[in-house]
């Protein structure tokens, strides 16, 4: 079984006015090798970084609800074999449930994972579309929120 | 006979695992979400119990961020009973145009100037606990506003001795807040004032008061908030009644307006906690708005 020793996640919001980008380095994770399922899960209200202190309240508050939905998370299985004790980099995809504001989708996101002395680095882009988890923006802030989400996910997973 | 215990023992095996197996697939999740929740070692900090600092005429337990300008521009408008001539108090307008400014995520100044009696306020409102839950249990946000207000208006006789000090007032006020749930917060306020010169002898300079005030959310941008301050009978200024306004937040991005009902004129605490000179009975209520924009001059958060 490995477990999240370190892990970040930052999401970025491209739209026309406005640039919006934040981070957390609380995400958890859990790996169980044998069975190749996995669950990561990050309190949604550990997000920082944004352009005031006012859209980070708006952030948890209006859009993301994280006092609602305190957690986004995804779990499920990793497609191909993986050696995890053998040093390595691997183009991987994991298939699983990612839920983001209580709502839950089937995603398969590809990984790359490099594998040194028995810790499991994973590195992941992908996009999250609002309307998907039913997050709805308002018209005055269509100019200023991008209806489709950048996320990067770094985290390092070691044995226990 | 024994062929079929063993067939049926086989099948209740496999059925163990089945669940079994099941079982453990769906925990994987569960079981990293149920440690999350036990670890000890965050503090969630309770944010946005109120939509902005003020809940309608007096503070809420909010703080403007660190770093962050809020600009505040207020009316009072007439009586509402005037009726159309006047149409319902629109054409007498107090104002009160005032700058806050949140020098840490706790700490937060301000000042403005009213039309009312030309007076300029300043406060300092400092937040001295936050509800929190996890590590830091706190069930209540506690916060203190001391302020200053100065009129400025020509002495009523300026033929007799005036002194500067008698234009001063000062108030000290403990705002004790809680956010129950998403949409219902609540608020206890008790305040002291003191005023360097009333009317009448017979008058009391301290004044005594306790606030409550709340808001519940209607949707996620609109809320309704209420507010009453009950003065001290035996510290109650001649004429005056106790001030009782309900108002409606609505917020827009970077903007909250309130807008509101109150039987008081003034802007600062002097004015509004105890010197209300209108009553709700009698119709004397004054429609208002509150605008607020508020501008990131310090760095990121």
């Amino acid at each position: 079984m490995y477990s999240v020793s370190s892990g970040t996640i930052t999401f970025r919001s491209d739209a026309p006015l406005e640039l919006v980008k934040a981070s957390s380095n609380q995400l958890k994770g859990i790996f169980d090798a044998g069975k190749k399922q996995f669950a990561f899960s990050l309190n949604v209200n550990t997000f920082k970084g944004f352009n005031s202190p006012l859209q980070q309240e708006h952030f948890n508050e209006n859009y993301l609800e994280s006092n609602k939905y305190p957690r986004a998370s995804f779990e499920g299985k990793i497609i191909e074999d993986v050696d995890l004790k053998k040093n390595g980099y691997y183009n991987i995809r994991a298939k699983g449930n990612l839920t983001v504001h209580g709502v839950s989708q089937e995603r398969i996101i590809k990984c790359e994972l490099t594998i040194k002395n028995n810790i499991v680095s994973v590195k992941s882009n992908f996009t999250v579309l609002l309307a998907d988890h039913n997050i709805t923006i308002p018209k005055v802030v269509h100019e200023k929120l991008a209806s489709e989400i950048k996320v990067e996910v770094k985290a390092d997973l070691i044995d226990k | 006979m024994k062929f079929i215990k063993v067939i049926s023992f086989l099948y209740l095996l496999i059925a163990s695992t089945q669940t079994f197996a099941q079982d453990s697939t769906a925990s994987l999740l569960s079981i990293l979400e149920k440690e999350m929740e036990q670890s000890k070692d965050v503090t969630i900090y309770t944010t946005a119990t109120f939509k902005t600092t003020r809940l309608i005429n007096g503070h809420s337990v909010e703080n403007v961020g660190k770093g962050v300008l809020d600009v505040k521009v207020s009316h009072r408008f007439g009586n509402v009973s005037e009726g159309l001539y006047e149409l319902f108090g629109l054409d007498k307008a107090s104002m009160r145009a005032g700058f806050d400014y949140g020098i840490t995520k706790n700490i937060m100044i301000g000042v403005g100037r009213s039309t009312f009696q030309k007076t300029y306020d300043g406060f300092i409102k400092v937040k001295i606990l936050q509800q929190s839950r996890g590590k830091k249990n706190m069930p209540i946000t506690l916060s203190y506003v001391p302020t200053l207000a100065i009129k400025t208006i020509h002495y009523e006789d300026p033929k007799v001795d005036n002194h500067f000090s008698s234009r001063l007032s000062y108030s000290h006020q403990l705002i004790i807040g809680r956010k129950f749930s998403d949409k219902t917060s609540l608020q206890l306020m008790p305040v002291f004032i003191h005023q360097n010169l009333v009317t009448l002898a017979r008058e009391s300079n301290d004044i005594f008061a306790i606030g409550i005030g709340g808001r519940q959310k209607l949707s996620k941008r609109i809320s309704f908030n209420a507010e009453y301050y009950y003065v001290l009978p035996a510290t109650k200024l001649n004429g005056t009644s106790n001030s009782l306004s309900i108002g409606f937040d609505i917020e827009t991005g970077g903007h909250v307006f309130q807008l509101h009902f109150t039987n008081s004129q003034g802007m600062n605490e002097r004015t509004f906690i105890a010197d209300t000179k209108g009553k709700w009975d009698k119709g004397d209520i004054y429609f208002g708005f509150n605008i607020s924009r508020v501008f990131t001059v310090g760095k990121k958060h």
